[in-house]
């Protein structure tokens, strides 16, 4: 398991890697979800032991390099957002699917905000709501996602 | 077979070791404070520069893969195209080039009549431009700032600083050069500054991008300055970077409020900033004397638009946007 576990995960990354790479533009770039962290985050939950703050970071720098923005923005803002699903990660396995749906919507939030902050600081414009629009387009694509029968850990069985 | 025996030697300790390492706080500190050193790395030293130019080498595979869906698309599209739309375009083309054959015979003597008027003013002679034809790749991934990348780089002699013009005018400037692509900012981007130009009057000013609703902001003008809504702005030349005389920017707001200091000028940009394909990049050659060129340039100027109406505040916009522009041309 863990072999070919590791061998999938990467492999994962790196799709959702290029998924952010494709030539996105005007609305579509505006409700893309950020593929890789919510990728970073069903790993996170699922398999703790090979995905963790590191690689958040590590995919955080490459996202970084392709954004062509500050080294260490998106870095930082993964690794915080890994934090705080690692801290979390043996109740969110427990969790049922609303609860872990939610819990994921706050992680987003988390990694937007912590970008917005940054870029405050670097003297960017501030952007209206529509900002936030990638975490709600990333919680329909993790429910999508569920729904399709994609193992996130989480208990199918109600509250 | 072998990888069921690795599995098993490798499933016991594998938990153990992972779950005892260093607890989450202290990865969250050792990353954050690694974050922290990049992002202060990056801002202030500019060291990492070349460590980018590498990754973004490696990252090209990625990228054609990630481009090859809308490749794909575009090159069955132009494979499918019909007969008569071919045509159409055909004639369309011959007629433009037909009208621009023309323009190009009154540009020839024009150039001529100008380069003997400088003679006579001894002034400098302005330089030839040369010019890229790039593609754009993608649009930049990052929200906040309003970028393009286009696929001419430092192997096909792009450099940092050049101006990026369509059909219809300015649309960026090149800012980093990759050697396989390279990294336009957007004239609406809210860190690029053009000087600029009225049209109707040769009042100088600088245009700022406003970074959202792709517009161009006119920052620090006197409020009874003489621009109008419809105004054209095209560039001016002063700064050594744009050839003058581009079209950027066409006035369609112009806000004064009586107890503000300055007016409020919002411009849209004339070129297609956000809806072309095809870009040119236009450098001054290397090695040029820009500065000494544009002052001299400014003197020429001076007298011309003296003849026009508003001096006093162009005097006052030069004074202020001064520190600016060298802000800006950083």
């Amino acid at each position: 398991m863990p072999q070919s576990n590791f061998k999938i995960i990467y492999f994962s990354l790196v799709i959702a890697f290029i998924c952010l790479l494709f030539p996105w533009s005007g609305l579509a770039l505006k409700l893309r979800p950020d593929f890789l962290l919510i990728t970073i985050i069903l790993w996170l939950i699922r398999a703790p032991n090979l995905c963790n703050i590191g690689t958040a970071w590590l995919a955080g720098l490459f996202v970084d390099i392709a954004t062509g923005g500050i080294f260490g923005q998106y870095a930082l803002a993964y690794t915080i957002t890994a934090y705080c699903a690692v801290v979390y990660q043996k109740r969110l396995v427990l969790f049922n699917h609303t609860q872990q749906l939610l819990y994921v919507f706050f992680l987003l939030i988390i990694s937007q905000v912590t970008l917005l902050i940054l870029k405050a600081f670097s003297g960017q414009p501030l952007l209206s709501w529509a900002y936030f629009l990638p975490s709600i387009t990333g919680v329909l694509l993790w429910r999508t996602a569920v729904a399709l029968g994609l193992n996130t850990g989480g208990r199918a069985r109600g509250t | 077979m072998a990888l069921g025996v690795h599995h098993k030697l490798e499933h016991q300790p594998a938990p153990s070791l992972f779950a005892r390492g260093p607890s989450a706080f202290a990865r969250l500190i050792f990353f954050a404070t690694l974050s922290f050193a990049l992002i202060a790395t990056d801002t202030r030293f500019h060291y990492l520069l070349g460590v980018r130019q590498f990754f973004i080498t490696i990252l090209h595979p990625f990228e054609i893969i990630a481009n090859l869906p809308a490749t794909i698309y575009h090159n069955t599209n132009e494979y499918f195209s019909t007969h008569n739309r071919l045509l159409d375009e055909n004639t369309r083309l011959k007629q433009k080039t037909l009208e621009l054959g023309v323009a190009i015979q009154k540009l020839n003597s024009l150039a001529l009549e100008n380069k003997h008027l400088r003679e006579l003013l001894q002034a400098n002679q302005r330089l030839p431009v040369h010019s890229i034809v790039a593609e754009v790749i993608h649009v930049g991934r990052d929200v906040f700032t309003k970028k393009i990348f286009v696929n001419r780089g430092k192997l096909h002699q792009v450099v940092a600083g050049e101006a990026v013009v369509d059909a219809n005018g300015v649309i960026g400037q090149v800012t980093r050069v990759f050697p396989l692509s390279s990294e336009v900012t957007l004239v609406t981007d809210k860190s690029l500054a053009i000087p600029v130009q009225v049209e109707r009057n040769g009042l100088r000013a600088i245009a700022f991008g406003l970074g959202r609703d792709n517009a161009i902001d006119l920052p620090f003008l006197p409020t009874n300055v003489d621009v109008q809504r419809g105004d054209v702005l095209t560039t001016s030349g002063i700064d050594g970077v744009y050839p003058a005389g581009l079209a950027v920017a066409l006035v369609i707001q112009v806000d004064i409020a009586p107890n503000a200091p300055f007016a409020r000028i919002i411009c849209k940009p004339i070129g297609g900033t956000e809806n072309h394909r095809q870009v040119l990049l236009v450098g001054t050659p290397p090695g040029t004397n820009t500065e000494k060129r544009s002052l001299e340039d400014a003197a020429i100027n001076e007298p011309l638009s003296a003849k026009h109406s508003s001096m006093t505040p162009n005097s006052i916009v030069n004074q202020l946007t001064t520190p600016r522009q060298q802000d800006a041309s950083e």
